[in-house]
Parts: structure tokens; C-alpha cells; sequence
């Protein structure tokens, strides 16, 4: 999918945008802590200003180009904010466990259909590895995965 | 002498060599992990030790560190993504070859490199430590400050379309480190009212999130795997001799990485993440063809994976002389080293000579160790990669992705801030923001704002009180280079952009 | 399945205990025990907890996992743990003074409050100290205070952190001394000594490992403690020299509020056995091992709490 999009111009506004989120909510801060941290901000604004007043004289690119296919991209994104979202209540196990599931069944759609068959062929090796992996971390390397519902 | 003899026959009893054999294996698993680092490698091995003798113990965490610090360059070649922030520059040109169905003469490559930067630590370290110790201290708040700087300079040959992007996309980074507590004063800053924000943006995270992230997304939408398929890759195989040849043949490149690598590792608190990128940046500087670098050069390999090996015994000089960690993993060897009552000195090159000697040679024996199973193990990994389809990859990697970003810190906040900043990453990418800058920055932030911060505060009774920053002929000197590092690169480009006025920007070859 | 399980065994014998008086918690503990350690890997709480755990695995019969949850130097962990551990005594912390009296008042949103658990045991301190390199002009802290009055701001000290146990009591000993100097916050001792090696200030104001561990190249003008530490025999103390400052870093551990009295001793006594063993090998490298527990602990908070707060109060 091909956008027309002025990026020098995107590229600016991202800038002072995030310059904005950054310092208008801040709370007091003591003079120490402030002083490198403010003149950064001058400095990125100084910059994305410029940039915009290039977009507008003499723009650099002027399309953005999201190679394949912007449905998968966005339900992948989503995908994985729900698979973060999710370990907190059912516990890292079975939401990886799920999430893997889904995003291998979804993924592996472009190609052919995918059949119980090839799903159950499936089970194993999903199985095999989430728990190979789960192990090693709770085991051996003492992290403490959360834990939710369940395990 | 005579201790160094004793030292290597020690060395060389079963036993050892089994140590440095595993721990160099368990070390390039972990490194080639996004998420885990050298550092946390060795916390967790830590407790193994206690039971080991002092030497045994410390040859088994020098294996590990050498082994992990090499195994970045996996991940990076085969699906973009710098394991150890040491390895960012091997991205650079090791996936792009990888694309071209060059993977394992990147890999071959990367281990050569390896290897031969190990071992011209090793030696380093043996010969010059002392000496090199007193470098290392001259560095202080101002001299910080500027080095930072100078590595900020980098950021115009990482941004290769458009310098403009490049720095915007610097500044950001900087100001995701300032996230966080202040390093001088102490106080919260922009954590919107949420306490858990306290902990700030750990670099590994940024990194994670933004180099895996927009690849796995690419991977997915456009449903694909990686790398291309194995009957393209046949056809491209290249002998490790050959590959060798290449890298001995014009050893120029290999020669000034590994200086660059020593000289920055010996810098306390900059150490191995910048050394890759300041050699990478030099040997693109110098070669012949600096255009063909970012698409696959050899080169860019060679310097990026030399230089950070060398920094593995490098960092050793500060902290075996004067206690000084030089990069983060080496708190965790100092700690092993005051646990046996090792106190760091140069008593511990004379007295307890044996034992730091050995110690040393075995890092060496851990850098030649490299070689067997880098080439293995390279082989092994490469293969998983590219048989295994797409639709398995992107899971598996996002499942290890957000595993070792919540092991890091034991945090889930830590796994949503590694996602926002990976989606953001990928749109990002597209309107021509790269990743690099923005790592970069979050890097050297912190130094260059601890640095300044702290010379203006020792400069109270100074009348210009920024003066400080130039008060030695070190700090003058640094900032001479920061001053001719900046036009040496943005002067050829600006004359380039003067004739092309027209140039739309370059897709380095990213999109299939 | 497997927690929801284990909950209910412990209701239910909990209920059963009603009728036999304490000797179900005769029974803690019967599962693994997580440690906190609120800072990264490496560092001395760190290191000490590696100390810890074999002897404390042996004295209770179960595995404990040291896990670290470092960030926003400990305050993470420390609001977490505040707002979400069980006070079953499955899960303790790894507390320090002063980060716990400072960080509360000094920020906007700590995230949590000095007093809202209870803290087991502190079991060592690390007293503070004024180190000079070899080659300073400082012979004793006579010298360095008469300086300081002919040149105020002019002495630089390096410390660790801003607000740490280090510059509060340089604060102190500067009311003290009725001189002016000028603190520099470093991140850690790792830079601390590279500072001093290379002469980029005059002296540290840090605690007294790091006089042991420099033992070559340095020379300690006093120390914060009420006594000559064991490790620094030849070092003097502030109050020796007429200067009543007696602070530094206390390391402990806390378990939340609520938690079981009978939990909280089985603990103290098993810190208390693990200090006993590591002494040998903690003493010489400058640490003071202490065993501060129950209402002593509140003793040395209110005290330092008074010695500080003004300070920190006045800094707002």
C-alpha cells in the first residue's frame, strides 16, 4: 500500500508532538534536572521546525510505501498489545501458549488454509517449545513469570 | 614470564578447557537471545561459581562474557536484531548480506572477526595493562562529556538519507533516557504522575522494541520468512578459507578496529556499545567505497564484531588495575574477585599473578574456542532460521522477545514500553526515522548529561563556569575531534547534496 | 490451579492453628522464598544476598531465589512490593537506608512510603567516609577544613547519588564545620574511584569499603561511626576530631505489614545465623555487621530521620 505523505512534514510533527507529550504535563523539577533534558527540547523542536520548513520548500520523499498487507500488520500489532495485556490475568504460560496458537493459525492463512489436520500436526512443536522456553526462564534462571489464574 | 607458563599449564588440564568449552557455548546461546545480556549471564551463573576455585570460577564467567558478547552477531545477521546492544553495527551490513543470501559468510565472517579481536584483547591486556590504566582514569566529568559528543557524531553517518532525520531521531533518544530519575539531583522526571515509570527506559528494552518489533511487523504483513530460501542459498556458499583470505588479505580494516575497540573499552561507562559503531563509522570512513557499506559489505562486519570482542578484555584493564568496571558484566567479575579476596591492584598481576594470568590466557583460550563452535553452532542456527517457516518464526520470536525483555528487570511494564516503542519504531522507519539514532541517543544520553551537569557543578567558583568543559588539554583535544569528526562527515555531503538537489531518498535496500 | 491450591492449605491450616496455638506457623516455611533485590546484579546488596542464600537456604529448609527488580535507584521495587506482596512471608525485600527516608520526601511520587511494612533486620551498615587520593595535599580533616574556609565551593567531593547517605552527611558536616564545600553525584562507586585516581575531585565522601578496597592509593580522613571500624584501624572518626556525625548506608530486609510475628522471627534468626557466617569475609572488606530487629529498627529510622529530614526538608 502506498501513502502520499510528505514525510519531511510527518517527520517534524512527530517531533514537536512528542517534545509536547514530554514537556507539558511535567511536574516541577529541580534546576540540576532539568537543565540538559530542557535544552534537548529546544534543540528537537529547533530541528523538527526545520524539517517541516524543508517539507514545504523542498520536500524529500513524498510517499510512504507499507510493503504486504496493512491488515495482517495492524491485526499483528493488536495481536501482541492483547498477548502483553492478557499474561497479567491468565498468567505467561497460557497466554503464550494461545497467542503462539492464533498468531501461527493467522499468519500461516496467507498461504493455504489450514486444516484441523495441520493444526493438530502443529500441537507438538508449539507445545514442545513454549514449555522448553518456559522452563529455562522459571527453572534455571529464576525469573518469576507472572503467574495470573492459573500457573 | 615464568607466571605465565605456570598460568598456561594450569590452563590447559581437561577440566579447564571443559569449563571454557561450556561456558563459552552457554554464553553464545544467551547472547544470541534479545532480552538476555552478558550481564545477566553472568548474575545468573554467579552463585555456580562460589562452589568453583577462585581460577575456575573465573574462567567459566570469562567464557561466558566472551561467548555471549560474540553471540549478538547471530541474531543480528540472521533476522536484524542486535542480541547485545555491542552488536548494532553488525546489522548494518550483516543483514542486508544475509538478504542477499550471504548469511553464513556473514556469520563466517563475524566469527573470524571475533576471534582475532579476542585474542588482540587478550594481548592488549597481558602486555599494556598498567599502562593503559592510567589512560583510563584521565577521562573525567568534561572528558565524559565530550566523548559522548563524539559519539553523537556518529549519528550523521547513521542517518542516511536525511541528516535532518537523523538528528531529530537523536534527540529523541536522548530524551527517552532522561525518562526516568535524573543521574545528578536525583529527582523523578517525566514519568506522568505513574511511580513505576521511576525505572526510566532501559536501553536493552528500547533496543529489543525497536530493531525486533518493526522486523517481526515487515515479516507478517508481508509473509515471509527472514532470509530467502535455501535453494538461492546453495548457489552463494563461499569457503571459510576464502572468507579468511579476505579478512587477513587487507588487514587494515581488521588492524583499526581492533585499536578503535581497545581505546574505547578502556573509557569507563562507554565501553562495548559505542566500539562497534565508532568502528564501523571509521571503516566506512576510510574504505575506498563507502557507498557499497549499509548494503552488504564484508567489511562492515569485520570492523563492527572485531572491535566489540576486543572489548571484552579491553574493559578488563581499568578493572583488574584499578577496579574500575569498564562495561556493566565487569561489576559482576569484580565482585567475584573481592568474593576470594582478590583485591584489584597490580598486586594481582605480581602477587596473585597466576591466578590473573590465568584467568586471562583463558579468555583467550575462550576467543579460539570461538571459532569451532561459532562455526557450529552458525551453521546450526542459520539452518533453524531459514527452514523454519514464517508463520513459526514470527511467534517464536516474539514469544523469546517478550521473555527476555520481562527477565531483564522482572518487569511487565518494561514489556509494553518494548511494544509501543517497536509499533512507533516500525511508522517511524517509514517516514525515514531509523532506529540507530534513536538507540544511539538513548546511549549516550545519559553519559553526555551526567557529564555536564557534573563539570558545571564542580565549576561553582569558576566566572564562566562552562569553561570547564575545555579546562585540560584532553577535553580540548576531544572536543578538536568532535569538531573535525562533524565536518569530516558533513562536508562531503553537503557538496554531494549541492550537485544532487533532487535526490529522493534511498531505501537502503530494506524492502524485498 | 497449582497457587489457588496452596492458598486454601494455608486457610485451612490457619483455621486449624485456632485450636493448636501457633504451631501452624511452627510450619513456615514450606515453600520457596523470593528475595528482592531492588537494584541490578553486581552491586553490594547484590552480592551480599549471594552471600546470603546458601546459609539462609540451610537454616529454612527451603530454596530462596534471589530476583532482582532494579529501577529509579530501588523505588520500583519498593512501590510494587508495597502494593502487591502477601504478607505470608513468602516474599521479602531487600530495603536500604537512606534511599527509604529520602526518596518519599524528596519526590514528587516515590510510589511508596518510609514506613508502610515491616522491616525484619538490618543486617550490616556501611559507615560513610572522607577518602583523599595519596597525593593530596590533605593530611588529616584539619587541613582539609581550614581550606575550606579560606576557599569556600572551592573542594570538590564526589559521592554516589544526590540525596544518597553520602552528600546528606557531607550536608551534615558541612553545618558541622561551618564551611562551604561542593558535592558531585556519581552514579555508583565504579566512577567514584576513577574520579579519585584521576584527580577530577579533590576527595569522595563514600563509604568505608572503598577505603579498603584503595587501601594504596588512599588516604581516609575520618569516618561516620560511633567507633574505629575493624577493616580501617588507623582511620579516625568524625566525633574523634569533634564532629558528631555518625551515618551511612544500613542494608535490611522487610516483609509487608500483617505479616505473622512468629514468620518474622523464623527470618531474623535466620539472617541473623548468615550474618554470623559471612562476618569473616564482609568485615575486612569494611563492612559493620549489625543485627538491628524489632523496636531498634524504628530506633535507628527516627534517628537518622532526625538527623536527615531537616536537611532533605530544607533542599524541597
Amino acid at each position: 500500500m502506498i501513502l502520499r505523505l510528505n514525510t519531511d512534514i510527518a517527520a517534524g510533527t512527530v517531533g514537536l508532538v512528542f517534545a509536547a507529550v514530554l514537556w507539558l504535563p511535567r511536574e516541577e523539577i529541580g534546576r540540576l534536572s532539568i537543565i540538559f533534558p530542557r535544552a534537548i527540547l529546544v534543540l528537537l523542536c529547533l530541528i523538527a521546525v526545520a524539517l517541516i520548513v524543508k517539507g514545504v520548500i523542498r520536500p524529500g520523499g513524498r510517499q510512504v510505501e507499507i510493503t504486504g498487507s496493512p491488515r495482517r500488520l495492524f491485526t499483528v500489532i493488536a495481536g501482541f498489545f492483547l498477548w502483553w495485556g492478557l499474561v497479567e490475568v491468565l498468567g505467561f504460560l497460557v497466554t503464550t501458549l494461545v497467542a503462539f496458537f492464533a498468531l501461527t493459525w493467522y499468519l500461516a492463512r496467507v498461504e493455504t488454509r489450514v486444516t484441523w489436520q495441520r493444526l493438530l500436526k502443529w500441537t507438538p512443536v508449539i507445545l514442545g517449545l513454549v514449555i522448553v522456553f518456559y522452563l529455562t526462564f522459571k527453572e534455571v534462571l529464576n525469573v518469576r513469570l507472572p503467574t495470573g489464574l492459573f500457573f | 614470564m615464568d607466571m605465565l607458563l605456570e598460568a598456561l599449564a594450569s590452563l590447559l588440564t581437561f577440566e579447564s578447557v571443559i569449563t571454557v568449552l561450556v561456558g563459552v557455548s552457554a554464553g553464545l546461546f544467551i547472547g544470541a537471545m534479545p532480552g538476555l545480556t552478558a550481564t545477566m549471564a553472568l548474575a545468573v551463573l554467579l552463585p555456580f561459581t562460589f562452589s568453583m576455585e577462585a581460577l575456575q570460577g573465573l574462567i567459566a564467567l570469562g567464557g561466558v562474557y566472551m561467548g555471549s558478547i560474540y553471540g549478538g552477531a547471530f541474531t543480528a545477521i540472521l533476522i536484524n536484531t542486535p542480541g547485545t546492544p555491542s552488536s548494532i553495527a553488525t546489522t548494518f551490513d550483516g543483514y542486508p548480506m544475509a538478504r542477499q543470501g550471504r548469511a553464513y559468510e556473514a556469520i563466517a565472517a563475524a566469527t573470524i572477526a571475533s576471534v582475532a579481536g579476542g585474542i588482540v584483547g587478550v594481548i592488549f591486556l597481558l602486555v599494556l595493562a598498567p599502562p593503559l590504566a592510567r589512560w583510563a582514569v584521565a577521562f573525567g566529568p568534561s572528558e565524559m562529556f565530550w566523548v559522548a559528543m563524539l559519539g553523537l557524531t556518529l549519528v550523521a553517518s547513521l542517518s542516511s538519507d536525511s541528516l535532518l532525520k537523523g538528528l531529530l531521531g537523536g534527540c529523541i533518544g536522548i530524551l527517552l533516557s532522561t525518562i526516568g530519575v535524573s543521574p545528578v539531583g536525583g529527582e523523578s522526571r517525566f514519568i506522568f504522575g505513574y511511580p513505576p515509570l521511576q525505572g526510566g527506559i532501559e536501553l536493552i528494552v528500547a533496543l529489543i522494541g525497536l530493531f525486533v518489533i518493526p522486523e517481526l511487523l515487515t515479516m507478517a504483513a508481508e509473509g515471509r520468512g527472514a532470509l530467502p530460501g535455501q535453494t538461492e542459498l546453495r548457489k552463494k556458499e563461499v569457503s571459510i578459507l576464502s572468507i579468511a583470505r579476505r579478512i587477513f588479505g587487507k588487514p587494515v580494516n581488521l588492524i583499526r578496529s581492533c585499536l578503535i575497540g581497545q581505546i574505547i573499552a578502556i573509557i569507563p561507562g562507554a565501553g562495548g556499545n559505542v566500539t562497534s559503531l565508532v568502528a564501523y563509522n571509521e571503516a566506512r570512513r576510510f574504505s575506498r567505497d563507502p557507498k557499497s557499506f549499509g548494503k552488504g559489505n564484508v567489511d562492515g562486519v569485520v570492523a563492527s564484531e572485531s572491535s566489540n570482542n576486543v572489548m571484552v578484555a579491553g574493559s578488563m584493564v581499568p578493572l583488574l588495575t584499578l577496579g574500575i568496571p569498564g562495561a556493566p558484566p565487569d561489576a559482576i567479575i569484580l565482585g567475584v574477585l573481592l568474593m576470594h579476596g582478590l583485591r584489584p591492584g597490580l598486586d594481582l598481576f605480581t602477587e596473585s599473578g597466576v591466578l590473573t594470568n590465568g584467568f586471562i590466557l583463558s579468555m583467550g583460550m575462550a576467543a579460539l574456542l570461538l571459532l569451532p563452535v561459532g562455526l557450529l553452532g552458525g551453521r546450526l542456527i542459520h539452518r533453524v532460521v531459514i527452514r523454519t517457516p514464517y508463520y513459526f518464526l514470527v511467534p517464536s520470536i516474539a514469544m523469546v522477545t517478550i521473555l527476555g525483555t520481562f527477565a531483564l528487570r522482572n518487569s511487565l511494564l518494561d514489556v509494553g514500553i518494548m511494544l509501543i516503542l517497536g509499533t512507533a519504531g516500525y511508522f517511524l522507519r517509514l517516514i525515514g526515522i531509523q532506529p540507530a539514532p534513536i538507540v544511539l541517543g538513548l546511549i549516550l544520553g545519559g553519559i553526555a548529561e551526567e557529564g555536564y551537569v557534573q563539570t558545571l557543578m564542580a565549576a561553582v567558583v569558576d566566572p564562566i563556569p562552562w569553561l570547564r568543559l575545555l579546562h585540560n588539554p584532553l577535553s580540548m583535544v576531544l572536543a578538536g575531534m568532535v569538531v573535525l569528526g562533524a565536518a569530516t562527515t558533513l562536508v562531503p555531503m553537503w557538496l554531494a547534496r549541492k550537485g544532487l538537489l533532487d535526490r529522493v531518498d534511498e531505501d537502503d535496500g530494506r524492502s524485498p | 490451579m497449582k497457587f489457588t491450591y496452596k492458598k486454601l492449605v494455608l486457610a485451612m491450616t490457619a483455621v486449624a492453628a485456632v485450636g493448636l496455638a501457633g504451631a501452624a506457623h511452627a510450619e513456615y516455611p514450606e515453600d520457596d522464598i523470593t528475595y528482592i533485590i531492588p537494584f541490578d546484579p553486581g552491586g553490594e546488596s547484590d552480592v551480599t544476598a549471594r552471600f546470603q542464600e546458601p546459609i539462609l537456604e540451610e537454616e529454612l529448609g527451603v530454596s530462596v531465589n534471589v530476583t532482582h527488580r532494579p529501577g529509579g535507584g530501588g523505588a520500583v521495587a519498593w512501590s510494587e512490593f508495597q502494593n502487591s506482596a502477601e504478607p505470608d512471608g513468602y516474599e521479602i525485600i531487600g530495603v536500604n537506608i537512606p534511599h527509604i527516608i529520602g526518596q518519599p520526601i524528596q519526590r514528587n511520587n516515590a510510589g511508596y512510603e518510609t514506613d508502610n511494612w515491616r522491616i525484619v533486620t538490618f543486617f550490616h551498615s556501611t559507615p560513610n567516609a572522607l577518602i583523599v587520593h595519596n597525593d593530596s595535599p590533605y593530611d588529616t580533616l584539619e587541613d582539609l577544613v581550614e581550606d575550606a574556609k579560606e576557599n569556600p565551593e572551592a573542594i570538590t567531593l564526589g559521592g554516589s547519588g544526590t540525596y544518597s547517605a553520602n552528600h546528606l552527611d557531607m550536608l551534615r558536616f558541612e553545618k558541622e564545620a561551618g564551611i562551604d564545600l561542593t558535592y558531585i553525584p556519581f552514579s555508583g562507586t565504579g566512577p567514584l574511584k576513577g574520579a579519585l585516581e584521576g584527580g577530577h575531585v579533590a576527595g569522595i565522601f563514600n563509604y568505608t569499603m572503598l577505603g579498603t578496597e584503595m587501601a594504596d592509593s588512599v588516604k581516609v580522613l575520618a569516618v561516620a561511626s560511633e567507633e574505629r571500624v575493624k577493616a580501617l584501624p588507623d582511620a579516625p572518626t568524625f566525633k574523634e576530631q569533634g564532629y558528631d556525625i555518625v551515618g551511612g548506608a544500613y542494608r535490611g530486609v522487610a516483609v509487608p505489614k500483617g505479616t505473622p510475628d512468629e514468620v518474622v522471627e523464623t527470618l531474623e534468626a535466620a539472617f541473623a545465623e548468615a550474618n554470623r557466617q559471612i562476618a569473616e569475609k564482609q568485615e575486612p572488606l569494611g563492612f559493620v555487621m549489625e543485627d538491628i530487629t524489632g523496636d531498634e529498627v524504628d530506633e535507628v529510622i527516627g534517628m537518622l530521620r532526625d538527623a536527615y529530614g531537616p536537611i532533605l526538608e530544607e533542599a524541597e
